[in-house]
């Protein structure tokens, strides 16, 4: 019988044998030994769990050049004292803005700080000609109206699919590519340059992402990230530093909000849902009517309205025109029995017929 | 929204990372690795503190994580660190009966433990930074190999056929520096220590995947 130890390092070899890619007759042979006792299991369970958490030191390789690996210690985001290494390394917002609004004052603060810092000589020379890199070398905004559907090539070659009643603006320097999402929900397609991180900001938050495809919504205070291809990191509130970091990796969906941030992943089923917009779809299964029509109503300026809590939560499926909201209600009507009342800028949802209701009253 | 499948509301730290398990198709597992390996480092010291073999340490972690397994099988425990320490105490009290040195004193304390439970409350809430930071910290006491390995594979993802040549080793080879990694950086994240347990330092590593279906 193997000792407990080497056990853990069967699980080992097992895991290290998977990541270098194992035949279905290998994979079959894990399965079978990883079930053969509980012993197994556990440990193999162990160091998986641990492998899975050694993903979150990608959140470090955002925005460093591929192939190096950073020396030991040199983690400036995760280390207070050597905080100005910021400009060298990982690009932090606060230190974005700091540069960019008071850039004289900010250099000439760092290098007083800096001189007498060990590991200094080389933070000042990035500092001395950090103002070039964060000058900005093209800046745009783009706006989409209720109903509006609108596709933004950027410089660098990545693409923007703007969504109904969307704002974002660009920021690109030489050294990062930052985003701002005022308000809808965009669709990134970033074009991979790992030397300038490609950053959206929105709500406080960050996603940072390197060569990848994500979406990133606000609505009720709340952020959305979904992403499609690669992997992105969403940083938490820009303004207290604390707030952590989260590795979001494809077919991941988080939401943030001022509670903090769920992670979930999804099928990429649910995940084409999510993103039909694009092709002026939104489809839904199962969803809450209130969900349904607040999706709706994102799009158009004739809103629609459920006036009453008892049809408030019955699932709804389909896909529909996000430019016809008419067509979604029309089903309704027909197909739940719904009583919509049209208003010039509204339409109100209901149950029952306003006879049904005074039948009711009359009781 | 369409988060209604999975009733989440806010999750903490471990609960988030817990989601990403994508790979473990088993909700036992999941839930032992949410739920029991976040007390990883909590129950090391307790053992550490009780047991006076540090070498026995390590492999009593795993009986105790076995004995859990198995109870939780049978029925998913309402407080799972509590469940986890019943274990360690009776494993311990099995230890000594089974030492022969019956130690009155020994027993007693471990009597005694039922307070200390609460005086391990393990780091439960340890914030995403935190945990980074001690993961970062891990990562940077690994030997370079190892460290250079696991960064290529877990950050840059490049195929370990790809590592090989890069580093000018055999792909065996980087399997092996990838495993110690994954063991050295388990022992340190999890159990919440500096340095590897004595058991797992000295373990030969003579048994290799290739001979274990044979």
């Amino acid at each position: 019988m193997s000792t407990n130890s080497e056990i853990e390092s069967i699980a080992a070899q097992w895991l290290a044998r998977r990541e270098g890619g194992w035949s279905e007759a290998e994979r079959a042979q894990f399965e079978e030994w990883r079930d053969a006792a509980i012993a197994h299991r556990v440990a193999w369970v162990r160091l998986e769990a641990v492998w899975q958490r050694a993903a979150r030191l990608r959140a470090l390789g955002v925005g460093l050049p591929l192939g190096q690996i950073p020396a030991p210690g040199v983690w400036p985001e995760i280390r207070p004292e050597s905080e100005a290494a910021l400009t060298s390394q990982i690009i932090r917002p606060s230190d974005l803005g700091e540069v960019v609004v008071q850039r004289g004052v900010r250099s000439r603060r760092k290098r007083s700080m800096l001189l007498w810092s060990a590991s200094a000589a080389m933070l000042v020379v990035m500092s001395s000609v950090g103002w070039w890199r964060f000058s900005e070398v093209d800046r745009a905004s783009y706006a989409t109206t209720n109903g509006e559907m609108r596709s933004v090539a950027l410089a660098d070659g990545s693409v923007v699919q703007l969504s109904s009643n969307t704002q974002i603006d660009v920021i690109y320097s030489r050294r990062q590519r930052h985003l701002r999402l005022a308000r809808g929900e965009a669709f990134f397609e970033v074009a991979h340059e790992p030397t300038r991180p490609f950053w959206v900001e929105a709500e406080g938050r960050r996603v940072a992402a390197v060569g990848t495809r994500f979406a990133v919504r606000l609505a009720e205070g709340a952020l959305r990230v979904a992403v499609t291809e690669g992997r992105v990191r969403l940083d938490g509130g820009l303004r207290e530093s604390a707030v952590p970091s989260t590795l979001l990796a494809a077919g991941m969906i988080a939401i943030a909000d001022q509670e903090g941030v769920r992670v979930r992943p999804t099928s990429s089923k649910e995940m084409d849902d999510l993103l039909s917009w694009r092709d002026g779809l939104l489809v839904f299964r199962g969803t809450p009517l209130v969900e349904a029509v607040a999706e709706f109503n994102r799009y158009s300026a004739h809103k629609l309205i459920v006036d009453d809590p008892a049809i408030a939560s019955i699932p709804v499926g389909g896909s529909f025109s996000w430019s016809n909201n008419e067509a979604f209600v029309r089903v309704l009507e027909q197909g739940f029995g719904l009583h919509a009342e049209r208003g010039r800028t509204e339409t109100r949802l209901r149950g029952d017929s306003p006879e049904a209701d005074k039948v009711r009253e009359g009781m | 929204m369409p988060s209604k499948k999975k009733t989440s509301g806010f999750l903490p730290a471990g609960l988030r990372i817990a989601l990403m398990y994508d790979s473990m198709e088993n909700a036992l597992d999941e839930w032992f690795a949410r739920e029991i390996l976040v007390h990883e480092a909590a129950l090391t010291s307790y053992l550490l503190r009780r047991w006076p073999h540090r070498d026995d340490v390590f492999d009593m972690r795993q009986e105790i994580y076995i004995r859990v397994y198995e109870a939780a099988a049978r029925e998913l425990p309402a407080q799972p660190r509590a469940l986890l320490f019943t274990a360690a105490r009776n494993l311990i009290a099995d230890r000594w009966r089974r030492s022969r040195v019956v130690s009155l004193e020994a027993l007693g304390e471990i009597e005694a433990t039922n307070v200390l439970v609460d005086e391990v409350t393990p780091d439960r809430r340890l914030s995403s930074q935190r945990e980074l930071r001690q993961l970062v910290r891990a990562f940077d006491r690994l030997p370079a190999r190892r460290r250079e390995v696991l960064w290529l594979r877990r950050v840059e993802e490049l195929p370990l056929k790809e590592i090989a040549e890069r580093m000018g080793i055999a792909q065996k080879t980087v399997e092996k520096h990838l495993a110690d990694a994954t063991r050295d950086i388990a022992a340190m994240v999890l159990g919440g220590s500096d340095c590897p347990l004595p058991s797992i330092m000295h373990v030969k590593d003579d048994i290799h995947v290739d001979q274990l279906g044979d």
